[in-house]
């Protein structure tokens, strides 16, 4: 069932001077996301990609074609706060998305807005804070934590809206590598046992293959859309776009364009490590 | 470093002043206020002070931190207290040209220091004693009633939240700007005013500008979060009065009994209001 | 004479307080002069603390930190001259931009060591060469730039200041692999030019093994390992051990020599491992009985 639909999007900011032309970031882009999937956004800077993030909510509104969610469009100002409410968006700079100055007062902010009663607010907090491993954090000031928390705890915000979708815009580009692993593990465990949409934007290859679909992007259009392993497939293509490939994808790659017989597209260590032994045997 | 600086100088704890509920100690502040400026003669401000040396005691923070409060006003209470001290009326106790100290004056000076004393040390329990989210909440409740008058009082409440929880922020911000600019060779410590001051800019600049970076995102964040406005939001913490709150609602009507009566049946001390 | 040398290096946050914590614990090494040194560590490893320790933004509470054998705290009011001789760009420097022009930004180290108006303009023409800065760039205000373009002017800034030794902490975080590849590259060849000494502080092992000479690994403050890049990788399952992230390339050959097969794991890039590994195909089979002790040493 599709969840979200983009028909025709284009979207140009304004000129930084005068004399300049408006810069078209998007050009025409249509494509649907399937309820339940983990989709990843590639794309390098001025790809476009973060501006489409913003289009999910409705925060910015394409300047042709439409964004339907869940069969709303996001231009419709009467209906706004229903498509917020069911896709959420967590931000890149973790410090920047916190508004309360105690976790749990910061979770319970979104249900806050949507006049939800006390007691039904108190429950989704604390669920939304164990899903994300930060209850006994729930006191805590958002300032001391580290930033793989402060993303889990923005997170956390979103889930107490109970929404179907969640739009994550870099989330881990300013975390270090422990932080990472702990943002990624929580939104797999949320796709995976919630069965939230996931619309991952990054530029992470190894955050990439995780998805069920990669999405690339590159100069305001689509380039690439299918399961990792067919994308990545193509790893001269995507150098060529100034894009990683895992190393592992890589070195698959080197070896059967060196002789060596490798099957399929290893994505991870562990399918390397057992084409390689495959086709060594 | 700067950011190890507390803000609001919360101490946390669980005493009988700690668990009372934000509003309760608001209303009472207030009062206590109102009736040690009421207080026209000793007795009422003995009673007043030894009513705020009760609540000291009971609340549970050390009395190291009391005297701090103090000590940043000592200042402002010896200069005070002087100047009574030589405006006093009556048969001069010593004279030198036309300064003359009186009994009066002598009464009038110990009056007001003992009166701002008191002022600070209660006010001091309620910031000591209740945390800034507290206390921002109990206001925004507090002044619920005045949105008839198109006081924007949520948004006020929203702007204290927000203040609350980026200054930390900010500060750690600034203490990294202030660290990459002293590798540049920035001297913050040496020249006169002006350069000094000019020295601040490669400071104040970056800051601003992150300032509004992080205004921007906060206001994205927000909007995503269906934010708008004070209409029709509920807060997860309900606020309830409870036994404590009654009894020290109490026990302070029964102490500013006793001021009024005081005030009514003891002649004034002294004149004037300050 | 080692060019900087670090002597029983400590730092204890907080001291007689009750937040008292080591953050760097007794810390000896030495630096020569052209040496290119990754330094890798997990959040709170103490490498933050210790790099500022290097241009006198912190001062030791136990230890030296000697340049050209002086301690530079020999005169306290002389550390000025110290920061311009270890330059220094911390995490997220295009946040320190705040001149009207590029050029100017660049343009402000320099004109804090006091130089005159003709060498300035020297050094910020070189520094934005280095960086690989376009000309044109340095008359636009540095809130127009691109992010990558910002983060490249703040380096700039510090190169200006033509040090002889240059510290970057995690210079690539935030970028996309474009302005990582371009960053990465743009300072290897201002290594290369200069013969400079430059310190590189990075979460990844993938970036500090494509460029630097020797690693140092922090751990809870201490120093726990100093050698060559390839030493390193030797004991990759070790550094994971304490919490870092080996390349991933490097953890295939890992699972090969597991798996039985006779490959070096000392490797970290692809291009090593696909000779490696063609090797493997040269040679024939190892025995599998010979193997498997092999993969259990």
């Amino acid at each position: 069932m599709k969840f979200i639909e983009v028909k025709n999007v284009v979207f140009a900011y304004d000129a930084a001077e005068e004399g300049e032309e408006p810069k078209t970031v998007l050009k025409d882009i249509s494509f649907e996301i399937e309820k339940g999937s983990f989709v990843a956004l590639l794309g390098h800077n001025g790809s476009g990609k973060s501006t489409l993030a913003k289009m999910f909510n409705g925060i910015l509104e394409p300047e042709s074609g439409d964004i339907v969610v869940n069969g709303l469009n996001t231009k419709e100002e009467s209906t706004i706060l229903d498509v917020r409410k069911s896709v959420g968006l967590v931000l890149q700079n973790p410090d920047n998305q916190l508004v309360a100055s105690i976790v749990e007062e910061d979770v319970a902010f979104g249900p806050e807005n949507l006049g939800i009663p006390p007691e039904q607010i108190r429950q989704r907090v604390d669920s939304a804070l164990k899903s994300v491993d930060m209850y006994e954090f729930r006191a805590h000031a958002p300032h001391k934590l580290s930033g793989g928390q402060k993303q889990r705890v923005a997170i956390a915000g979103i889930i107490a809206m109970e929404p179907e979708c969640i739009v994550l815009d870099e989330p881990t580009a300013m975390l270090d590598p422990q932080g990472r692993k702990e943002v990624m593990d929580t939104v797999i465990k949320l796709n995976r046992e919630k069965k939230i949409t996931i619309i991952l934007i990054t530029h992470y290859m190894d955050e990439a293959v995780q998805a069920d679909r990669v999405i690339v992007l590159d100069d305001g259009r689509i380039i690439r859309d299918g399961a990792p392993k067919k994308v990545f497939s193509e790893v001269e293509f995507l150098k060529c776009h100034s894009l990683d490939v895992p190393q592992a994808t890589e070195l698959a790659y080197r070896l059967s364009s060196s002789g060596m017989k490798i099957e399929g597209t290893p994505l991870n260590e562990t399918e390397c490590i057992s084409a390689v032994i495959k086709a060594l045997s | 470093m700067i950011k190890d600086i507390t803000l609001g100088q919360y101490f946390p704890g669980k005493s009988f002043v700690h668990k009372l509920d934000p509003r309760m100690k608001i209303i009472l502040l207030t009062f206590f206020i109102v009736f040690i400026f009421a207080a026209r003669n000793f007795v009422s401000l003995g009673i007043m002070a030894a009513a705020v040396f009760a609540v000291i005691c009971i609340s549970g923070v050390s009395p190291k931190m009391y005297f701090k409060s103090i000590k940043a006003i000592i200042f402002i209470v010896l200069f005070t207290a002087c100047l009574n001290l030589f405006y006093g009326t009556g048969d001069p106790l010593w004279q030198w040209r036309f300064l003359k100290i009186t009994q009066s004056g002598i009464n009038t000076a110990i009056f007001i220091a003992v009166r701002i004393i008191a002022l600070v040390l209660i006010s001091a329990v309620l910031t000591y004693t209740t945390s800034p989210t507290d206390l921002t909440d109990g206001i925004e409740r507090l002044l619920k009633p005045l949105s008839v008058f198109h006081i924007q009082v949520h948004e006020i409440a929203m702007m204290m939240t927000i203040a609350l929880r980026f200054i930390p922020t900010l500060l750690e911000e600034t203490d990294k700007i202030m660290s990459a600019q002293k590798a540049r060779g920035a001297d913050f410590e040496s020249g006169n005013f002006i350069t000094r001051l000019k020295a601040l800019i490669p400071i104040l600049v970056p800051l601003f500008v992150s300032a509004f970076r992080r205004a921007f995102d906060l206001a994205m964040a927000m909007e995503s979060r269906c934010y708008h406005g004070g209409e029709g939001r509920t807060r997860m913490r309900v606020l309830k009065y409870s036994k404590k709150d009654y009894l020290a609602l109490g026990a302070s009507c029964l102490i500013f009994a006793g001021v009024i009566i005081c005030s009514i049946y003891l002649p004034a001390t002294v004149r004037t209001g300050m | 004479m080692s060019l900087l040398e670090l002597k029983n290096l400590s730092f204890t946050y907080g001291v007689n307080t009750a937040f008292e914590k080591k953050a760097v614990n007794d810390v000896s090494l030495n630096i020569e002069k052209g040496e290119f040194i990754g330094i890798i560590g997990h959040t709170g490893s103490g490498k933050s603390t210790l790099i500022q320790m290097l241009n006198g933004l912190i001062r030791p509470t136990e230890g030296q930190v000697l340049l050209d054998g002086r301690d530079i705290w020999e005169k306290p009011k002389q550390i000025r001259k110290v920061r311009f001789r270890v330059g220094m760009v911390f995490q997220y420097p295009e946040y320190q931009l705040f001149e009207e022009t590029v050029e100017k930004d660049i343009a402000y180290g320099p004109k804090n060591m006091g130089l005159d108006s003709d060498e300035i303009k020297k050094r910020v023409e070189d520094a934005a060469r280095f960086t690989a800065l376009k000309p044109e760039l340095l008359k636009k205000s540095p809130f127009e730039l691109s992010g990558g373009e910002k983060r490249r002017a703040a380096i700039a800034g510090v190169i200006a200041m033509d040090p002889e030794i240059l510290i970057l902490d995690e210079p690539t975080a935030g970028l996309d692999p474009k302005g990582r590849d371009v960053l990465l590259t743009q300072i290897a060849a201002y290594h290369k030019t200069k013969g400079n000494t430059v310190l590189l502080v990075s979460h990844s092992m993938e970036d500090i093994s494509r460029i630097a000479d020797k690693i140092l690994v922090m751990d809870h403050g201490n120093k726990y390992a100093f050698d060559t890049v390839r030493n390193i990788f030797s004991k990759g399952e070790d550094i994971e051990k304490i919490g870092l992230q080996i390349p991933q390339i490097t953890k295939i050959m890992i699972g090969l020599a597991k798996s039985g097969y006779k490959v070096s794991t000392d490797v970290y890039s692809v291009e090593q491992a696909v000779m490696e590994i063609m090797k493997l195909r040269k040679d024939s089979r190892v025995p599998a009985a010979a193997a498997k002790k092999e993969g259990k040493r």
